[in-house]
């Protein structure tokens, strides 16, 4: 029953319009997500592709799959990775946001790019790096054994370990992102508080600044652990010399081992995966129950200000320069180095292999041109119009506790749990049998929906983290002197949360630059981008152009991340 | 002179002449319509597995003869081609009109299962009896399988000249060899496990090669290029059974690694193209396919591209031709036929993984 007061408010605005498109938000949500999702399960329970006329149904996938030792080897092997990655990305990560948001660290702002770089670069071609750089003949290997006169280096790449290691190093970036967003809108009062109470800068941050931002660790740390069992690209590279497997690359050995594609068992794979990620979606949104005493953009917030460092900051640069070296410099120095030779490791002498024919080869085929333009356009465009549109379904949940927020809370991390591989698949799979769909098939459009699909769960995160640090006082003042949902929405929450967005739109478009999986069954004339080149590229073995392609892909985000980067500092003055 | 020929075409272009102009020697008349119709078309759509860039001179050579056919050259590699060929023609709306894969034994199966197009190149009576299939696949290359080795770790007695030399060689010395040789993965490669198929019918010393795999741990991966890249660079020293167009190519230009010739025998692989059952351009799918099979498109196959030409009339730097005179019958043709898809019954298939698995098992340590 409506008060007068409430009907009165009812007739003057146009609430229910933002019914009806809070409603079809909802809606088209929904049919993206679950339609790929619903044709993978579907097809997890036939015995052949779901085109095919002999397909039946039955359960024969999924008997074949858990008869067949490699799949329990491989499940174990992701649990083992995403544990050590999670545990290693979640505390660095979190200290670096510190060192950097919070710390008077001197020169810190030269060090941001770098330490984002991990997150634009596509692992299967950060992996490919160290390989280079550190593997058994690698550059820093050589040089390594030269100067100190040992036979053999004391790291390896290709184990369980070096993989958690590496993938829980590149993976920091992940958590640095959502960690900085939410440590931009805390007031230093607290830690000035622990400060002068005589608490280290390193206490301040475990005890104080990091709990103080728990859901956006929380939600960092669930991430990574899904990308560990997502992890394709670096087992790829790394694990498969040894035979180690994941459940990704698991899933990619199906698709030959048969000698035929076995879509039927690769769906079982993933179906697989979904479940195991699931209860982690039950645990996070129980970790989160009490989210709103987090709050801490208030009405009357304190001025932000720097924490002294003084003789810490020795072990706070040294931090960050280990990490950046490790995860940033040697890998990207190997690629680059391999980009201008012809061939490399054991008395090959480099400045006599010295080239630029790779480059020559990329500017003047189109297919390599197009795909630089494509890559610039989806990050860019498609980067914003994903942004827009995360943001329209984080307003149709915020602020709201039925059951469709619900719905759409568990809808958005679902995608993300599939494998990008095979997400991407099933996006090719609607495009060629969904009719309004298909004259879209060939053009970078597929594309842009099945990553914006894909990352779904990534980029709302980090809106309704910045969503969820608005104080409900604010909107309670607008709502108070008669302001509608939509003006709240338009003229207080969305202002208060522009870094957010904009931090987003940078963060999309970084995964979006560097996303390779999901595009490589869309590839086509016309949909060509670098990631997925660079995978098609790897399986012909054009290696010297894999270096190449994928130093013109740093270098175009490195300028793009430039050019972000001196838009955020503008706005943070 | 030229000024006056420039007449003659131009006056020629004018006149229906110039279609029968157009027919290469030895085509029936009446190819002339399909160079009409493939004009009207006006593109060709290719999957193929071969790369773009080795690809390219192909392109622009047909591009030059039928400047009104445009051509859309797509590389993949060959599962992706056919996981999309099959979604493509059961989505009913149009696929490739040319299919260019190294994985033949899937080749063979679309064909089989009647998803190519009936065409009797008139070039077919050039090509050797095993190089094509039904009139609907043909073999456009010669490739054969290879040793490969790193030169400046790899010397003298080390460097394997025949199967079983290369089998012994590694037995041998299993401390210097532990995790230098490599392979194809069979179980991630169709290629690669479709070549130990065809060793186990000529090499009675196979189980002996598994154990010394065994003994060695050695290293599986599903691409050529990888092993050469690795081999070259000495993380790996020697690899078994490697598509030697790519290995010469790359040892030309590459001081490190060295590439042997099997003795014994070597299997020689065959691209395998055919026209698409439901091509939207079947007519300059045609023209495409003629060409390749014709003796201007191998010459370019055997120089330029550097793969192998099939035929034995062509003269270039890599032929069969050139290649019998050294080795004569101890080259090995897959042959395109329905023998090759055997394996791709599943518990054949599996079956024939875990023998190898366990060959391989047994060798180790």
């Amino acid at each position: 029953m409506a008060t007068p007061a409430g009907a009165l408010q009812r007739t003057a605005s146009p609430l229910p319009a933002f019914a009806t498109w809070r409603a079809l938000t909802i809606l088209v949500t929904a049919t993206a997500v679950l339609g790929p999702l619903s044709l993978i399960l579907y097809q997890s329970l036939l015995t052949a592709p779901f085109f095919d006329a002999s397909k039946q149904l039955g359960f024969g996938a999924y008997d074949f799959i858990f008869r067949d030792p490699d799949f329990w080897k491989a499940l174990r092997n992701s649990f083992l990775i995403s544990t050590g990655m999670t545990i290693i990305a979640v505390p660095l990560g979190g200290l670096l946001a510190f060192v950097m948001e919070r710390t008077d660290l001197p020169g810190k702002r030269w060090f941001e790019p770098f330490i984002l770089v991990p997150s634009f670069v596509s692992p299967m071609v950060l992996s490919f790096g160290f390989v280079v750089a550190a593997g058994p003949v690698g550059f820093y290997t050589v040089w390594f054994q030269e100067l100190f006169g040992v036979e053999q280096a004391p790291w390896g790449l290709y184990s369980i370990t070096a993989m958690a290691v590496i993938a829980g190093l590149t993976h920091v970036p992940n958590v640095y992102v959502y960690a900085t967003a939410a440590l931009k809108n805390l007031g230093s009062d607290v830690e000035e508080a622990a400060r002068v109470a005589g608490a280290s800068p390193l206490r301040v941050a475990l005890e104080v600044s990091l709990p103080l931002i728990m859901p956006s660790m929380l939600f960092s740390a669930v991430l990574v652990f899904f990308l560990g069992i997502e992890l394709f690209g670096l087992p790829l590279v790394l694990g498969d010399p040894e035979g180690i497997l994941v459940m990704a690359t698991y899933l990619y050995k199906l698709t030959n081992k048969l000698g035929v594609p076995s879509y039927h068992l690769m769906a079982a794979v993933a179906v697989c995966i979904v479940a195991i990620t699931f209860p982690l979606v039950l645990l996070q949104r129980r970790l989160l129950q009490g989210a709103r005493k987090y709050a801490t953009i208030k009405g009357k917030a304190g001025r932000m200000k720097e924490l002294p460092l003084g003789k810490w900051a020795w072990p706070a640069a040294a931090l960050l320069g280990l990490f950046v070296f490790v995860t940033v410099i040697v890998p990207i120095s190997g690629i680059a180095l391999r980009a201008f030779v012809t061939n490399w490791g054991f008395g090959v002498n480099l400045s006599e292999a010295l080239t630029l024919e790779s480059f020559r080869f990329v500017w003047h085929e189109p297919t390599h041109v197009r795909a630089i333009v494509n890559t610039v356009l989806i990050g860019v465009v498609g980067g914003a119009l994903t942004v827009a549109c995360y943001t329209a379904i984080g307003f149709a949940n915020h602020r709201r506790n039925d059951g469709w927020t619900r719905f759409l809370d568990y809808l958005v991390l679902v995608p993300r749990a599939v494998p990008g591989l095979l997400a991407g698949l099933a996006f090719l799979w609607v495009f060629l049998f969904f009719p309004p769909l298909t004259p879209l098939r060939t053009t970078i459009f597929s594309v842009w929906l099945a990553y914006s699909v894909v990352w779904l769960a990534y980029g709302m995160r980090l809106i309704s983290s910045s969503l969820m640090q608005v104080s409900p006082e604010l909107e309670e003042a607008g709502r108070s002197v008669g302001a509608t949902r939509g003006t709240i929405s338009r003229q207080i929450t969305l202002p208060l949360i522009r870094p957010g967005l904009l931090a987003s739109w940078l963060l999309v478009f970084m995964i979006f630059e560097r996303e390779y999986s999901t595009a490589v069954y869309l590839l086509a004339p016309g949909t060509e981008v670098i990631g997925a080149q660079l995978v098609s590229l790897w399986q012909g073995g054009a290696i010297d152009i894999v270096a190449a392609l994928s130093l013109i892909n740093i270098v175009l985000v490195g300028i793009g991340l430039g050019i972000a980067l001196r838009f955020g500092v503008k706005l943070r003055d | 002179m030229r000024n006056w020929l420039k007449c003659a075409a131009g006056a020629l272009a004018l006149a229906p002449l110039v279609v029968v102009a157009q027919v290469p020697a030895g085509y029936p008349a009446d190819y002339a319509k399909t160079v009409e119709a493939a004009k009207k078309e006006g593109k060709v759509v290719v999957y193929s597995a071969l790369d773009t860039k080795a690809a390219q001179p192909l392109i622009k050579d047909f591009s030059a003869l039928y400047p009104d056919v445009k051509v859309e050259y797509n590389d993949m590699n060959s599962t992706e081609m056919y996981n999309r060929y099959i979604a493509e023609a059961a989505s009913g709306q149009g696929s490739a009109d040319i299919m260019w894969s190294s994985a033949m034994d899937l080749q063979v199966k679309l064909v089989d299962e009647g998803k190519a197009l009936a065409y009797k190149s008139p070039e077919q009576a050039k090509l050797p009896a095993w190089a094509h299939y039904k009139d609907q696949a043909y073999g456009t290359t010669f490739e054969p399988t290879v040793f490969i080795y790193n030169k400046r770790l790899v010397t003298g007695d080390d460097i394997p000249h025949d199967h079983a030399g290369f089998a012994k060689i590694i037995n041998s010395k299993p401390d210097k060899f532990k995790g230098k040789v490599t392979s194809f993965d069979i179980e991630k490669s169709g290629v690669g496990f479709m070549m130990v198929v065809q060793d186990t019918k000529y090499f009675p010393g196979l189980k002996d090669l598994e154990k010394g795999f065994g003994a060695t741990s050695y290293k599986v991966y599903s691409s050529t290029g990888n092993m050469l890249e690795k081999v070259s660079s000495g993380e790996h020293i020697i690899g078994y059974n490697i598509l030697g167009s790519y290995a010469l190519v790359r040892a030309k230009k590459d001081p490190n690694l060295g590439v042997s010739m099997p003795k014994d025998y070597a299997l020689v692989l065959s691209r395998v193209m055919f026209i698409g059952k439901q091509a939207k351009n079947p007519n300059a799918a045609k023209l495409f396919l003629d060409y390749i099979l014709s003796q201007r498109g191998q010459k370019l196959i055997g120089g330029e591209v550097e793969l192998f030409a099939l035929r034995d009339d062509v003269d270039a730097e890599y032929t069969a031709g050139k290649l019998k005179k050294e080795m004569g019958d101890k080259l090995k043709p897959i042959p395109i036929g329905s023998e090759i898809t055997a394996y791709l019954d599943k518990d054949k298939r599996l079956q024939f993984i875990n023998d190898w698995k366990a060959g391989v098992a047994s060798g180790a340590k």
